[in-house]
Formats: C-alpha cells, structure tokens, sequence
C-alpha cells in the first residue's frame, strides 16, 4: 500500500500541494487527471525525492519515504520524455540499475522479449521511435525491480492508434507486478484502457473518482 | 540579383581589415628568410615551444578538471553558499589584470608562503607557468562546462537516481559522458588560452630562456634584444598555431552543435 498524507508544497509565494492526500494499494493502477501546472509532476518529484514537501507524508507499506534519498526509494519512473540514457545501448539502458546492485542479469533478456524490444538491444534511443522508446523506460523502470511505479504520461510521443495497441499489453505488465502504479495522462481513453482506478486533481488537492470520464468532467 | 550593402557593413568592412586583420597581415608581410632560419635554428625558440605546449596542456588538463568540479555544483548544488562564491570567483580572473593575477599567485605560492618547496617557492618554474596559465583560463572552462551541464536533460539525471544513481554517480555515469566533447572543447579552449598569457607567467612564472620561457616571453624577449626578424617569425608561428586551434574549436563546436544531446 502506498499512500501520500497532506502533502503541501509551496514555490516561493505560489502554493502548489495544498494538503495532498490519497492512498493506492497493491495491483491497483491509479490513474491522475488534472490540469498543467496543477501540481501533479511536483507530487511526482516529491514522491521521487527529486523535491521535498515543506508538510505531510509519503508512505510505503507504513513506512515514510522521506529520510530516504532518492536512490533509496525503490520507485520507478517513466517521464513524459522517457529520459532514456542516449549514450547508451537499448539492452543498456534497461539494465541500468544492475549497476546499482538492483535486477537480475537473467531478467535482462525476459525484459526485452517481454517488451519486443530485443531487436533492437544493440541499437542507441536516436534510432527508435517515440512508442519503442516508452518501451525501453518502461523496461528499464520494471527491471529495477521498483516497489511502486509512477508514469507521466509515458505515450506522450505515441500516436492514437499504436497507443490502442500499446496499452493492454502496458496494463497487462503493470498489473503482474502487483504493486501500487500511478499513472498520469491527458488523455481520456488512454486513461479508460490503462486505469483500474481513477482521481482528479485541482488546486484544492486531489478527489478519488469512478471513471475515467468522471475525472475529466471534474477538472473541467 | 545582389542585395544591396547597408551603411553598417560598408562602414564594418573597412574597420574589421584596419583594427584586426591589418595588424596579423603586418606580421606576415615582415615575415623574412633570414628571419625565419634564425628562429627555426634557435635552440631556446624551441625550449619555450617545449614549454608553451607542456605548460599550456597541464593548464587545460587542470582547468577542466577543476571546472568538472564546478559542473557537478552546477548540476546538484546551485543552491549552495559555495556554488554562488564559485559562480562569481569565475569571472574574477578575466577582469582582473593579469599583471595582479601573476602577483597573487606570486604571494601565494611563492617564497614566503612555500619555501620549503625551494628557494623561490613554487615560483619561477615549469609548475609556476602552467598556475598562471590555469588561473586565466579556468573562468574559460568553468563557463563552458556549466553551459553544456545546462543542455542535459535533467530528467535524465532523476532517472538515474531512481535506478539507484546517488548523485556522484548520476555525474560520472550519466554527466560526464554526455559532456564529451564539450571536455575537448574546453581544453581545446584553456589550451589557446595559456597560448596567449603573458602578464601572468611573466609575473609567476618569469622568463628564463631555457627554462620557463614561453613562446609569449620568447617574442617579448625578442623584441627587447632588437631581433624583430626572429620576434616576427615567432609571432607567425604562434599565429600558425592559433589559427589552427581556431580550427579545431569551430570544428568540434559545430559537431555539438549539429549532434544535440537533448533526447529527442
């Protein structure tokens, strides 16, 4: 179970996080609707621990996350850009964190195949394409082996239609991690094919919602 | 069809040939043979263009070394008491005379405060010429390492950090490859730099023919024994050399340039 307590976050004068609070238990991918600058990549970087909340918590089975530098936090991250390492290999890049003790060799290879990514192992991110490339961050985010996961809006440079073709199979892997996802779009059918559960977000925090349609009428 | 010139190139194109190109043609068109076999035949010429390329290298080694320092401040600690100190201790040595950089470094490092290093502390040596030649172009490297560091995507840095990167390792894993040729290019950059200090390594590091004179001190030495010949030929070397560090400056400026290293 991961839950976030009355986050508050303020920039100089301007609040951001104003008592930010929800919770995601295991094998739930929680999907965050909102509009820019409300907020929603600030929670991720605190979450993270790219950012620090000036209140509140961030728990993680109980546990705070917060005296816990990033690279402690177990948490995996796909950005918007997919953020791939551009120096090195496909195959590289998604084994990035056996660097850092974390992974398995042997899971390299079930990674790639798992994401149709092993045809290009040996090729560098320049020379794939926006949907290929949300692959690898995703590949790469699965074989740390992280304890929650947190996507911005992942498929942001993948077209309607490879998109409809993406997201089952993205659901499919998500859910047999069987840890809590949050998973931020802009895109309403993107949010009903991916979500199993779904939130709005405004300036006064975020609202749990039914469905994808009842976040995106919320913000409205 | 032709455009038509406006007033404020026909009035750049006689000012640019008189102030810059004018001054470097005087040198080449007093150019003479015997000139020419008197340098190329003087054994203390090519003692200083010994000098100038091992004092001008360490120079550039240890600027972007030391500006690599400054990057990672750059990159993970803008906030910091010591970035901002850094950050402003950059521009310090290119306003200040180099003539006051060479006295600082003269008290600093000389007989007063290192004399058990020697008689004349770390003064009037090889060590002392490439000090002089790093503390006026560090600001150099510094700038062009902070530069590239800001045309990293930053997300990319986060990311590494939640694949278990602290810090440290996110810049030597992540930063400091993607730097590349930005690192030749500073020391490209500190390089050309040193190439031209005189004040500084006069002050510092001195002028001893043989030991650590430089081909700056070798032309000024030149001059003032009344061998414009040789002066002249020295000059035209060092503008040979500079001319093709321009070079190769352009060439790997344009490379970044055409590359990008924003991921797409």
């Amino acid at each position: 179970m991961f839950a976030v307590e009355n986050l508050h976050k303020s920039f100089s004068d301007k609040k951001v996080l104003q008592g930010c609070s929800f919770s995601i238990p295991d094998k739930e991918i929680r999907v965050l609707i909102g509009r820019n600058g409300v907020g929603k990549s600030t929670l991720l970087k605190i979450i993270t621990g790219i950012l620090y909340p000036d209140s509140g918590d961030v728990l993680l089975n109980q546990r705070s996350l917060l005296r816990d530098p990033t690279e402690k936090r177990r948490v995996g991250y796909v950005p918007q850009s997919s953020a791939l390492f551009p120096h090195l290999t496909i195959r590289d890049n998604v084994a990035y964190a056996l660097r850092n003790g974390r992974g398995k060799e042997e899971e390299i290879d079930t990674i790639l195949a798992h994401l149709d990514l092993h045809e290009y192992e040996h090729a560098y991110p320049y020379q794939l394409s926006g949907g290929y490339r949300a692959r690898v961050a995703l590949g790469r985010a699965l074989f740390s082996n992280p304890a929650i996961m947190l996507l911005d809006e992942p498929l942001t440079e993948v077209d309607h239609a490879k998109k409809t073709e993406m997201l089952p199979e993205f659901k499919k892997i998500l859910q047999e991690l069987s840890i809590p996802v949050l998973y931020i779009t802009h895109d309403p059918r993107e949010a009903a094919l991916i979500g199993t559960s779904y939130m709005a977000m405004d300036a006064n925090g975020v609202t749990q919602v039914n469905s994808a349609e009842e976040a995106f009428s919320f913000i409205q | 069809m032709h455009k038509k010139p406006s007033t404020i190139e026909i009035l750049f194109i006689p000012a640019f040939f008189l102030l810059i190109l004018y001054p470097i043609c005087a040198i080449l068109f007093h150019l003479t043979p015997e000139g020419i076999v008197t340098t190329i035949s003087d054994p203390l010429f090519w003692s200083s263009f010994k000098n100038t390329l091992i004092t001008a290298f360490g120079a550039a080694i240890l600027a972007t070394l030391l500006a690599l320092g400054f990057g990672y401040y750059h990159m993970f600690n803008r906030d910091s008491i010591m970035y901002r100190i850094a950050d402003l201790f950059n521009d310090l040595p290119i306003a200040l005379p180099h003539t006051v950089a060479g006295l600082a470094l003269l008290l600093a490092f000389g007989r007063k405060a290192f004399g058990f290093a020697g008689s004349t502390g770390l003064a009037f040596t090889v060590l002392a010429v490439t000090l002089a030649m790093f503390f006026v172009s560090y600001p150099l490297a510094a700038r062009t390492i902070a530069s590239s560091v800001d045309e990293i995507d930053r997300e990319i840095i986060d990311v590494a950090r939640t694949l278990g990167d602290s810090e440290g390792k996110a810049y030597v894993r992540i930063v400091l490859p993607l730097l590349g040729e930005s690192l030749i290019s500073s020391m490209v950059l500190c390089f050309s730099r040193s190439l031209s200090e005189f004040a500084a390594v006069i002050m510092f590091g001195g002028n001893v023919p043989g030991m650590t004179q430089v081909l700056a001190s070798y032309v000024f030495t030149k001059v003032e024994e009344g061998q414009i010949d040789a002066a002249v030929s020295a000059s035209a070397f060092c503008i040979l050399l500079s001319i093709m560090l321009v070079i190769i400056l352009r060439i790997l400026t344009r490379r970044r340039h055409v590359r990008g290293r924003k991921p797409a």
